[in-house]
């Protein structure tokens, strides 16, 4: 049993996960971004030694060290030229560019460009965070008009790129938009992406809690977004609003926004992904002036670069026969180049590793106003929500024993302990739904520890609530345990103690 | 402001709903069980001409299947609970969550004017909105906190 049990499982997202340390400021947007890819890379079907991450240079750059795949963090702009060498070299590969709005709109803006018109068989990730996170605040490509950066103390007089329309202008096969707020959103966005053959573009608004943290407030606003947000879905009408009561239609050459009790349905704009007139008008509409249009703008089908590269050299090859390559080296216009004596190098040192003044400057910037809800969340820890008494079994331990005892003690799960009681699993009413009904015939000598999830991610420490939150919305689980220093069961909590903590403490 | 008075504002329609099985009346357990699997959700709603009749849980798959003998071949109206607690997608969602803890329910279904299911409110609806609604607290934390940087570096 155990075995068919084991050929069901394949990838998950802990085995994206690196053992690197992340460095982004805590809050810092990219930590979404991050969750969401590691959530959808397991859908690939992909191995993982299959799959690269290639990037260039900026806080978003640093992607590559966070991903278990392969990586490279490499040249300021570059990245798509080095994914594009890779992917012609094999063309096999799942090849993931991960850049900024600085990265790859200023010093990158041609590679990218080059890139996306190429169609090479790549998915792009732009993180718009409308700043130089990394350098510390410089106004980018992206940055607003007047917006006052440490480049620009008087506001910034330079018009912005609109990522979406440069992509589109780049005859881009493939042009998606979300946000690190919605991570819902962006997963379905990233795996469409990822189903893309040639280059997907996805640009991901990203908030820097650090140096430009406001620049996404009103797209981020649980309570208003969908007022301001236009979610695209192919062949569905241009309706948004909470309670989809306005849309989108053409007024002349200019889109239109329309209350629903005035206008029929009739008029609204339908989205069509392989309309490129239409996915020029809606990398036109900016906020605030129009909702957000967020999802796939343009999905189109064309050959990929690499295709078009094989068949040129299979073509050559038949005419002209295979070529020799240090034939062609040894050509002519050749020379040698002598070594030449060298002084030792004075630059052998050690790089300073100081705090960082400019940076301490802004985390000592005004507070920004909490509301008693942050505050609960960041300050009380789990334990605060009294968690329930684990109740262990172990792994020999039979389905039938552990059925009985949950039902006993009227709990959904339980904890899998090894020889020395430290955690090896967990074992709920999940597993006994999708596992076990109807599909065990004799509960009693079948083991608990081969239908249980083993080593579950588990809270040490006890950390702020916000955790425990963290973890239940980023895995959808109910329950997680908590253990001590020596991996060690000494709790429980279920997503309803949080939920009924904050509410009667809040209340 | 207090969670119950921003969930006050926010309709039940508002928040991320969980899928559902949706079986008629008669149904076997197995086929019920079937479905839920494949379809991977964790509640399966049973219906008579359309109307919803009946709640089956993953708890009561625990409580009143696994160890029983006889029921997973008899029908899922024998097992499920009837007459369910429903609200409707205006509801408030802070109403909503006091009908759960009321009741001590996890799976609220949703149903619209017209009778139709339009999904299962759960706590998972509740922690998502909070992770939306504040997401530099809750949303982009580092995974393991073991690991969090001592120096914030931006990058
Ligand atoms: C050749 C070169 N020029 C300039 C820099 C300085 N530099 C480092 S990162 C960066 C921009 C980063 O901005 P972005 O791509 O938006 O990344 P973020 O940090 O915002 O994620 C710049 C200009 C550099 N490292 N190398
Ligand atoms: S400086 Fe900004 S972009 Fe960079 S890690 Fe910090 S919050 Fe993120
Ligand atoms: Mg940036």
């Amino acid at each position: 049993m155990s075995e068919t049990l084991t050929n069901e499982i394949t990838l998950t997202r802990k085995d994206f996960v690196s053992d690197q340390t992340v460095r982004w400021c805590p809050g810092c947007g990219d930590y979404s971004i991050l969750a969401q890819v590691q959530r959808v890379m397991p859908e690939l079907g992909v191995e993982k030694e299959k799959i690269v991450f290639i990037s260039g240079i900026g806080c978003s750059s640093r992607f590559p060290y966070y991903m278990d795949t392969y990586g490279i963090h490499s040249i300021h702009g570059r990245a798509p030229t080095l994914a594009t060498g890779l992917a012609i070299a094999n063309p096999d590969l799942n090849i993931w560019v991960v850049t900024g709005d600085g990265d790859g709109l200023s010093i990158g803006g041609n590679h990218l460009i080059h890139a996306l018109r190429r169609n090479v068989n790549m998915k792009i990730i732009l993180f718009n965070n409308r700043i130089y996170g990394l350098t510390k605040g410089q106004a980018s490509p992206t940055s607003r008009v007047g917006k006052v950066t440490k480049s620009t103390p008087m506001g910034t007089i330079e018009s912005p790129v609109n990522p979406i329309s440069l992509a589109l202008a780049a005859e881009a096969t493939f042009v998606a938009r979300s946000i690190d707020s919605n991570p819902q959103h962006l997963a379905e966005v990233l795996s469409k992406a990822a189903a893309h053959k040639g280059t997907a573009f996805v640009e991901v608004y990203q908030n820097c809690v650090i140096f430009n943290p406001d620049e996404w407030n009103a797209l981020s606003d649980r309570t208003n977004r969908d007022e301001v947000t236009l979610n695209l879905e192919h062949g569905m009408p241009l309706i948004f609003g909470k309670d989809k009561d306005k849309g989108i239609r053409m007024r002349g050459f200019t889109p239109e926004v329309v209350s629903l009790a005035d206008v029929s349905l009739d008029e609204i704009l339908v989205h069509d992904a392989t309309s490129k007139p239409l996915a020029s008008i809606l990398g036109s509409m900016e906020n605030p002036e129009y909702p957000a249009p967020m999802g796939v703008i343009r999905d189109v089908r064309k050959p990929t670069y690499a295709a078009g590269i094989m068949e040129q050299i299979a073509q050559a090859k038949a005419k002209r026969g295979v070529g020799d390559l240090n034939k062609l080296y040894r050509n002519d216009d050749l020379w040698t180049v002598s070594a030449r004596e060298e002084n030792q190098s004075e630059m052998a040192g050690e790089l300073p590793l100081t705090l960082d003044e400019e940076y301490l400057d802004e985390l000592g910037r005004a507070a920004v106003e909490t509301t008693p809800v942050q505050d609960q969340l960041t300050e009380e820890n789990v334990s605060a929500l009294n968690p329930k008494v684990p109740i262990t079994v172990d792994a020999g331990s039979s389905l039938s024993r552990a059925i009985r005892q949950m039902n006993r003690h009227n709990i959904g799960c339980l904890i899998v302990t090894d020889e020395e009681d430290r955690l090896s699993g967990i074992f709920t009413e999940r597993d006994v739904l999708m596992r076990v009904t109807g599909l065990v015939d004799d509960l009693a000598h079948a083991a608990i520890g081969d239908y249980m999830t083993p080593n579950p991610i588990a809270l040490k420490a006890d950390p702020p609530i916000a955790q425990a939150l963290h973890l239940m919305s980023l895995h959808g689980f109910r329950h997680l345990p908590l253990v001590d220093e020596e991996n060690r069961p000494t709790g429980v909590i279920s997503f309803r103690d949080v939920v009924e903590y904050l509410n009667r403490s809040l209340a | 402001m207090s969670l119950e008075s921003e969930l006050r504002s926010e309709r039940v329609s508002h928040l991320r709903l969980s899928g559902f099985t949706a079986v008629p009346a008669g149904t076997s357990v197995r086929d019920a069980l079937g479905r839920m699997r494949s379809e991977r959700n964790t509640v399966c709603l049973i219906t008579k001409e359309r109307s919803l009749t009946g709640i089956f849980t993953e708890r009561d798959v625990l409580r009143k299947v696994v160890d029983v003998a006889d029921v997973l071949d008899g029908p899922i109206d024998a097992v499920m609970t009837a007459d369910p607690i429903s609200v409707g997608p205006d509801a408030s969602a802070a109403s909503a969550l006091g009908l759960m803890d009321k009741h001590h329910i996890r799976n609220l279904p949703v149903v619209d004017a017209s009778g139709q299911v339009v999904g299962s409110m759960t706590h998972m609806a509740v922690i998502e909105w909070l992770a939306a609604h504040y997401p530099v607290e809750v949303l982009n934390r580092p995974y393991d906190p073991e690991r969090f940087p001592r120096k914030a570096e931006g990058g």
